[in-house]
């Protein structure tokens, strides 16, 4: 990998503005584009989203107007980037359409970190909350097939396999269980950060997602079910923020958000097959550049220490969208069973665990269960895509 | 299953919004949306001749689906809310549209080079004609029209609906022999719109 981020030049701020021609992209095909075209955009609005709302955080604690006024000026471009990255989803699909792609992203994006991440501590977060995304994608399909009788396979296109993941009814912990221990600034690899922060970029976007689309549904299981996974995303969110070093000063954090975009539109661009998107993804490339110098100055100027002190020496390996069916059929196979007991994983299920499951569930069936139930009475079987065979584990098999 | 319902209203709500239930008639039609959609997929997946039986499927359950709509849908809906015509005029509209380019394809051999693009074009026409229905029209529907209205124009959509060959006829091998012995598009549309006046005739009874 020659491309180091810290060495090129990007395009002056000042040019960077864009009027309204250049921000009304052409939506991609809802069929005939490749679902990783689709998962790369819903990458890149999260990791915007992030971007625009750490600013706003960095500024409501900044002190110096001029300052102020630099992170405003980045944080308009980095708006418009999201606009014109997002307005790539075709106004076509509906809402499920597009949560089934969010929880795409989330098995395929998820699986590929984990199988990167060099630290076993936070490779197992990352392997922990994968089989959940994995079991909320198998729920919205079969919704999906319910109230549009389409399959979700039409959407994730055999890429990505539908089944059974860990009960959603378990994913409900006492939120004291949801806060992980932080990685070491000092001491981890450049790329875990990179890792967690990505995650859990893409986390908050679901969640932001269904907490507001949630209840533009008229049908009560819809409603429920959307409910239920968002108050599960707010978990995700928690469990994948908590990896983060809470020591890394704000110039540091910015420092951090600005190279991993770098990095995340230097993977796609290098990965994308549809043209136009490439092109897009190569000029927020040369603007995040110009945003990471920024960065860089302002982390100097206000922490006296040089960036390359926090930063991997060259741009790791770029990050793929691929299928890892076989590799979550090992995580589903092995791990299926895993709850949290404080910052570790057990397999029993304690009493802290059975308290918050008992205030939640009070004996009734929760959505995500009974959307299955429902399936099951109009279609005489649920839906799922297992393309790879039966089931990991036997219990889960239709 | 309305959950935490307060009374009669939420119940109401509930059953209106169940996604399986038949005696709702936006369920029904968001459904055949999904199918169209499904056969979409089908002819763009299929080569050259092979198209011609999903493509079949295709243009019967379109000409079922929007004469239903035309017959039972669009002429409640005028009335049923404010600016309920404004809508069903833009709705009417992108029909006459996605019409014209149906029209155009018909036309054309499905091994024709200008085949695809032109499916692709009607199949975005046809898409967001059914989603600005679902979310223009069907939504103020469900919300001003009784239930017990709904499911009769339910029953009127499912007799149009019955009219459709949606399997290919059994004992006939060929796609093209298949396409030669199906009925033209008009007569398709003619006995759907029949089977619409008659159950709604038989629903409001002599």
């Amino acid at each position: 990998m020659t491309f180091d981020p810290l060495e090129q030049r990007g395009i002056p701020l000042d040019r960077q503005v864009r009027g309204w021609r250049e921000l009304n992209v052409t939506p991609i095909d809802p069929d005939a584009s490749d679902p990783y075209t689709r998962c790369r955009v819903i990458t890149m609005n999260g990791i915007e989203v992030e971007a625009i709302l750490f600013s706003h955080q960095l500024a409501r604690n900044t002190v110096d107007p001029e300052v102020k006024r630099g992170l405003a000026e980045v944080r308009y471009v980095e708006a418009q980037q999201q606009k014109a990255v997002n307005w790539l989803l075709p106004g076509v699909s509906s809402v499920l359409e597009t949560t089934i792609a969010y929880e795409q992203v989330a098995v395929d994006l998820t699986s590929w970190i984990a199988r990167m991440e060099p630290d076993p501590y936070l490779r197992q977060a990352y392997e922990f909350g994968v089989l959940e995304d994995f079991d909320h994608l198998y729920r919205y399909a079969n919704l999906y097939e319910m109230i549009e009788h389409r399959k979700a396979e039409a959407i994730v296109d055999g890429l990505t396999e539908v089944m059974p993941g860990r009960p959603t009814r378990m994913h409900h912990r006492h939120p004291f269980d949801n806060v992980r221990d932080p990685y070491d600034k000092a001491a981890t690899d450049p790329l875990s950060k990179l890792h967690a922060l990505t995650v859990l970029s893409a986390e908050q976007q679901t969640m932001n997602f269904y907490m507001n689309t949630g209840p533009t549904y008229m049908e009560p299981i819809a409603r429920q079910l959307y409910q239920e996974i968002g108050l599960v995303e707010e978990e995700h969110v928690t469990h994948y923020e908590s990896l983060v070093d809470p020591g890394e000063t704000w110039w540091e954090q910015l420092v951090n958000h600005e190279y991993n975009e770098c990095y995340l539109y230097y993977s796609f661009m290098e990965q994308e097959s549809h043209p136009k998107v490439k092109a897009l993804w190569e000029l927020h490339l040369n603007m995040e550049l110009e945003h990471l110098r920024i960065a860089c100055d302002l982390m100097r100027r206000h922490d006296g220490r040089e960036p390359e002190e926090v930063l991997a020496p060259q741009l790791p390996n770029v990050l793929t969208f691929e299928p890892n069916k076989e590799y979550l059929r090992e995580l589903l196979a092995t791990q299926i069973d895993l709850t949290t007991l404080g910052a570790g994983y057990v397999r029993e299920a304690h009493e802290r665990f059975e308290q918050m499951q008992q205030r939640l569930h009070d004996g009734e069936r929760p959505p995500s269960d009974r959307v299955i139930d429902q399936h099951r009475e109009m279609f005489d079987r649920d839906y799922r895509q297992e393309t790879e065979g039966p089931h990991p584990v036997a219990s889960e098999r239709a | 299953m309305a959950g935490t319902g307060n009374g009669e209203a939420m119940d109401e709500q509930a059953r209106q919004g169940d996604p399986g239930a038949d005696e709702d008639v936006v369920a029904l039609l968001v459904r055949q949306h999904g199918r169209i959609h499904t056969l979409f997929d089908e002819v763009r997946a299929a080569e050259g001749a092979e198209r011609h039986e999903p493509f079949r499927r295709l243009m019967h359950l379109l000409a079922v689906h929007e004469t239903a709509e035309e017959e039972v849908v669009h002429p409640h809906a005028r009335s049923a809310f404010d600016g309920g015509s404004d809508v069903v005029r833009e709705r009417l509209a992108e029909e006459k549209a996605a019409k014209e380019k149906l029209a155009a394809l018909e036309e054309l051999d499905v091994r024709d080079p200008t085949f695809m693009p032109t499916l692709l074009s009607l199949r975005d026409a046809v898409l967001a004609h059914a989603r600005a229905e679902e979310r223009y029209e069907f939504a103020l529907l469900r919300r001003t029209t009784s239930p017990t209205r709904l499911a009769l124009m339910a029953a009127a959509v499912r007799a149009a609906e019955a009219t459709a060959p949606t399997r290919p006829h059994p004992g006939v091998e060929s796609a093209t022999a298949n396409l030669t012995l199906a009925p033209p598009l008009t007569a398709v549309v003619d006995r759907a719109r029949d089977a619409v006046r008659s159950a709604l005739r038989d629903a409001e009874g002599p």
